[in-house]
């Protein structure tokens, strides 16, 4: 059974999320001995050849596959600490896809912004699930920063998955899985209607977790999960980056000004704050 | 950004970094207590160790149906071999969390917390 990961990067105007893919399968790759498959779109892949990382790209990736880019309307708010905030397009919609995409049989699906510092997610290749989403969010700080739609879709839904890592066997069951997200994708007002959550910006992890829920028989179940992800929100800052693999993190505890401070080395971790994640490139590349 | 960093540091009191540090090795440290094996997924902990231990003792080391963190039964063909891998990884961990919890109980500034 080959397996590998597969991470998606479609560029906008303020987020180089060909470059953070370039780490995060970069470090994937060092880390879980994978190898990794990047899926993106020609304007995308045009910027990675002007920016100089394309070289590099064909030496991580063990395939770079074009696709068409998702048309979107999609916006979020990109903080970079409490201080400095944009709205940007988000083109995410294309997700479900990574089922026809995959050249893999067992397929780790991962986010651009999710850093791999451990060989923890290789013990869940032989699982038997055909299907694996992260089970939570984990936050760096503790629970207290853990709002209630960081773990229910909405005030009367169900409970959220986190769509950050995926991985998923190349089956009838998953085959059908994806179908069903990109059914929610596409019928998404209805099913804000439905589970009353906000449908102005499309989420994969509120579609992921909506066919979760019905794969289930309407039921969730969150024994059959991938790890909590341990996660750095984008009111918090990367610092820094060393070249033992420590990651120094300003972290908000109150959502303001006023941070702390901490470090982590050999976790795996999700980083929100992609500003701070693409100042700290040429140092986390040093590390793939 | 070097500011940022100093206010942090001079806002950040010492119990609140250690926290963060306390809570982020433990994380680390369950990393390394999960143990995929057979098709399931297992928490490696003292009941599955005195689980397993037990089952020895029982003379039932061979071809054992055991259930993992998710109630689904997996086969272990040879159990013994089992537990030492699970005895191995645990001692390896819980080692590695106790030398660096000391660690982090020494480093009585927020400067040397960090400072893994």
């Amino acid at each position: 059974m080959k397996k590998g990961a597969l991470i998606f990067a479609h560029n906008n105007r303020d987020v180089d999320y060909a470059l953070m893919s370039l780490i995060s399968g970069g470090l994937a790759k060092k880390h879980l001995g994978i190898p990794v498959t990047l899926v993106t779109d020609e304007t995308t892949l045009a910027w990675m050849k002007q920016s100089n990382i394309h070289q590099r790209s064909t030496e991580v990736f063990e395939n770079i596959i074009t696709v068409e880019k998702p048309v979107t309307e999609n916006q979020r708010r990109l903080w970079d600490g409490v201080e400095l905030n944009k709205v940007v397009p988000f083109a995410n919609a294309n997700r479900a896809s990574a089922y026809d995409i995959t050249p893999y049989d067992r397929t780790l699906l991962l986010d651009s912004d999710f850093l791999i510092f451990s060989n923890r997610l290789n013990e869940f290749w032989d699982s038997e699930e055909d299907v694996l989403i992260a089970d939570s969010m984990n936050d760096i700080y503790g629970p207290s920063r853990v709002g209630y739609h960081d773990k229910y879709i909405s005030d009367t839904g169900i409970h959220m998955f986190w769509a950050t890592t995926v991985m998923f066997t190349k089956n009838e069951y998953s085959r059908e899985f994806f179908n069903l997200v990109n059914f929610v994708r596409s019928n998404y007002q209805y099913y804000g209607d439905l589970f009353r959550f906000n449908t102005q910006q499309y989420r994969n992890d509120i579609a992921f977790s909506i066919a979760k829920h019905i794969m289930n028989g309407f039921e969730t179940d969150r024994t059959t999960a991938l790890p909590a992800l341990l996660t750095t929100i984008d009111k918090d800052i990367l610092h820094s980056v060393d070249s033992n693999g420590k990651l120094t993190f300003l972290v908000s505890p109150m959502f303001d000004s006023n941070m702390c401070a901490a470090a982590i080395k050999n976790t795996d971790v999700h980083v929100m704050n992609k500003q701070s994640l693409i100042r700290n490139a040429d140092a986390l590349l040093e590390l793939i | 950004m070097e500011d940022q960093l100093q206010r942090a540091l001079n806002f950040a009191n010492y119990r609140q970094s250690f926290s963060i540090q306390r809570k982020t090795l433990k994380e680390k440290i369950e990393a390394k207590l999960t143990y995929g094996f057979g098709g399931g997924i297992f928490k490696i902990d003292r009941e599955l160790i005195s689980f397993t231990q037990t089952l020895i003792d029982k003379e039932r080391a061979f071809g054992v149906v055991i259930l993992d963190q998710n109630e689904t039964p997996v086969l272990v063909d040879d159990l013994q071999h089992f537990q030492d891998d699970i005895i191995s990884r645990y001692f390896e961990a819980t080692n590695e969390y106790f030398e660096q919890y000391q660690n982090l109980k020494k480093s009585r500034t927020v400067e040397k917390l960090l400072d893994l």
